[in-house]
């Protein structure tokens, strides 16, 4: 086991990491900006190194400046949490040339995912669905429209350096092809330095799923359910929920199995979350992230596994501490994620907090590193705090949802949370009746 | 001050605790709380001094002691203050066994090195901003510095 994790990350993420750590006994490094200097997980971090000014590039990006940290703590593994470098196989690749451990996938399959065509090449090549598109990068109209005239229109163009939701254009009709390739190909070069793009088919009103795998790296692997993640505003997730209303035991378990059996051949290690659409009772890969996401809490609320514990363990070479055979899914969470935002129009609004009560009781879980006088900076993404409930049935979740946010109290800024509290009046959220494209229709509504 | 004892109290403990109340006295502060390795020192201007003894090896309090010895606030808003560009090992000279950069008392002129941090096997000089009258050296040779902290002062 580590005797040091470096937490190369920030916000409530870092704070998830070190209470896992602490759990353990391992000691802590909590990195930060000058910006966090005053972050709820920077005081309870066993020892907190500055390593550069508010500007992520300068500081939770900066590669040499971390590495720099881990040599003057001795810290023997850095944990990534999500976002940041948590997908950059070359960060992976520079700490294990250092022999300190990436508590993480191997560099090679954070890259092999990281390219979206080869990702799903390789998810095509394990027996996992995926959605009818090109066979490769697309760099030419006419090779477009001949693909998009075999598929059927609507089409959607994606960068093959994008993912987490950003970097798609649709074309409607044969007309908006040019357009919208064109567009994608310049707009993925200024986000990802790379223009290279493909084209799937465009699902009208699909759910996205996603499943949770872990492996070991030497061939073991289960799956811990799915999440619904389908509740989306420009392509992020605002609210998640397991297990997914749209599904039954007999789909849940054939598609965990599916990609479960994917994981084994591929001897992936660590955590891993594969993203699907999901349309007409089919399953289409679109992506997999080689790393923990922001909504694994309603995960571990369903199967009562911690999943960094889980992280940690398997990085410093243990086992997994399950077989598929135990694991088992309890009740229904849902979790919803509070921005420092105004609910309406969603610009950022940072500020200091003058108040801060968090709902409790039975199933209530709030995962935040803010606190009553913190100040949110305004350099990073404003997502403040996640509130995540568990119920025995999906009824009594969302029941335990309404009062959690009732109680709720968060002054000096404005949050999304004034969102949630009209969402779940809503009879097709109340029904598990809503698609990736729901929130956006509601939010359009005047 | 009176001494609780939680336990035995080494010479080396009894020594820290006079330096802490020595720097309490020098910097007008009214309570200095370290923890190290297991030591954790409370010494407040109220009549009490606490001691909580887990394991205490003397390595400990020497450090301990170089870490109290940095407590007061005012060097990171001194104007003439020149802090750390990066996160690393700072040294005084450049190799060792070689002069150090500077005394204090040096005068500098601006660019002149002041000290090496290092980071990964890579040394980088840090330069003085600006000309001046080195008047305070705020890190031990060998200290691990964040970005942002206080090295020296010009005046």
């Amino acid at each position: 086991m580590f005797d040091k994790v470096l937490i190369a990350n920030r916000g409530e993420i870092a704070l998830r990491i070190q209470r896992a750590c602490k759990e353990l006994g391992i000691a802590t490094v909590a990195v930060h900006s000058t910006a966090d200097a005053d972050a709820m997980h920077v005081r309870l971090a066993d020892e907190s190194v500055c390593i550069g000014p508010p500007a992520a590039a300068e500081s939770y990006l900066n590669i040499p400046r971390l590495l720099a940290a881990c040599e003057i703590t001795g810290a023997d593994a850095v944990h990534p949490g999500y976002g940041f470098l948590s997908e950059n196989a070359r960060f992976a690749e520079i700490l294990e040339e250092h022999q300190i451990t990436f508590i993480g996938p191997t560099s090679e399959h954070i890259r092999i995912m990281g390219d979206k065509i080869e990702a799903k090449e390789t998810a095509k090549r394990l027996g996992i669905p995926v959605v009818p598109g090109s066979a490769g990068a697309v760099t030419s109209e006419p090779e477009a429209m001949k693909i998009a005239k075999a598929m059927g229109f609507p089409v959607l163009i994606k960068a093959t350096a994008g993912g987490g939701g950003r970097g798609m254009k649709v074309a409607h009709t044969p007309a908006d092809l040019g357009l919208a390739l064109a567009t994608a190909r310049s707009e993925a070069k200024a986000a990802f330095g790379n223009d290279a793009v493909y084209i799937e088919k465009y699902l009208t009103k699909p759910r996205h799923i996603e499943v949770q795998v872990f492996g070991d790296g030497q061939g073991n692997a289960i799956h811990l359910g799915e999440r619904d993640c389908s509740l989306q505003r420009r392509h992020q997730k605002i609210m998640e929920e397991a297990p997914s209303p749209a599904l039954n035991a007999g789909a849940r378990k054939k598609i965990g199995e599916t990609v479960a059996e994917a994981m084994r051949k591929l001897k992936y290690r660590g955590a891993g979350t594969v993203e699907f659409l999901f349309e007409d009772g089919e399953f289409h890969f679109i992506e997999m992230n080689t790393r923990l996401q922001v909504e694994h809490p309603v995960t571990e609320a369903i199967t009562g596994i911690d999943l960094v514990l889980e992280q940690i363990r398997v990085a410093s070479g243990a086992q997994l501490s399950h077989q598929q055979k135990d694991i088992t899914f309890s009740g229904h969470a849902i979790e919803c994620r509070i921005n420092a935002e105004n609910p309406r129009t969603f610009r950022p609004s940072p500020g200091q907090i003058t108040y801060w009560h968090p709902p409790g009781g039975l199933g209530v879980r709030v995962d935040s590193g803010v606190y009553q006088g913190y100040r949110i900076p305004p350099y990073y993404d404003s997502l403040i705090g996640k509130l995540i409930v568990h119920g025995k049935t999906r009824n009594e979740c969302l029941m335990r949802l309404k009062r959690a946010l009732s109680e709720f109290v968060i002054d000096g800024i404005e949050t999304t949370i004034p969102l949630f509290n009209e969402l779940i009046q809503q009879p097709d959220i109340a029904n598990g009746l809503y698609d990736i494209h729901w929130l956006e229709k509601y939010l359009a509504k005047p | 001050m009176t001494a609780k004892d939680h336990g035995e109290t080494s010479g080396a403990e009894q020594r820290l605790i006079r330096e802490l109340a020595e720097l309490l006295n020098e910097t007008g502060l009214s309570e200095i709380e370290i923890e190290k390795s297991g030591l954790k020192l409370r010494v407040a201007r109220t009549l009490n001094v606490q001691s909580t003894v887990a394991a205490a090896p003397a390595a400990a309090a020497a450090s301990a002691a170089a870490a109290a010895a940095k407590i007061a606030a005012d060097p990171a808003k001194h104007p003439g203050v020149v802090k750390s560009p990066m996160v690393g090992t700072a040294y005084r000279s450049p190799e060792p066994g070689a002069p150090v950069f500077i005394e204090i008392g040096s005068r500098v002129s601006q660019g002149d090195p002041l000290l090496i941090i290092e980071a990964m096997k890579t040394m980088n000089q840090i330069p003085a901003p600006h000309a001046g009258k080195v008047t305070s050296i705020l890190f031990d040779n060998g200290q691990p510095v964040e970005f942002g902290e206080p090295l020296v002062i010009i005046e």
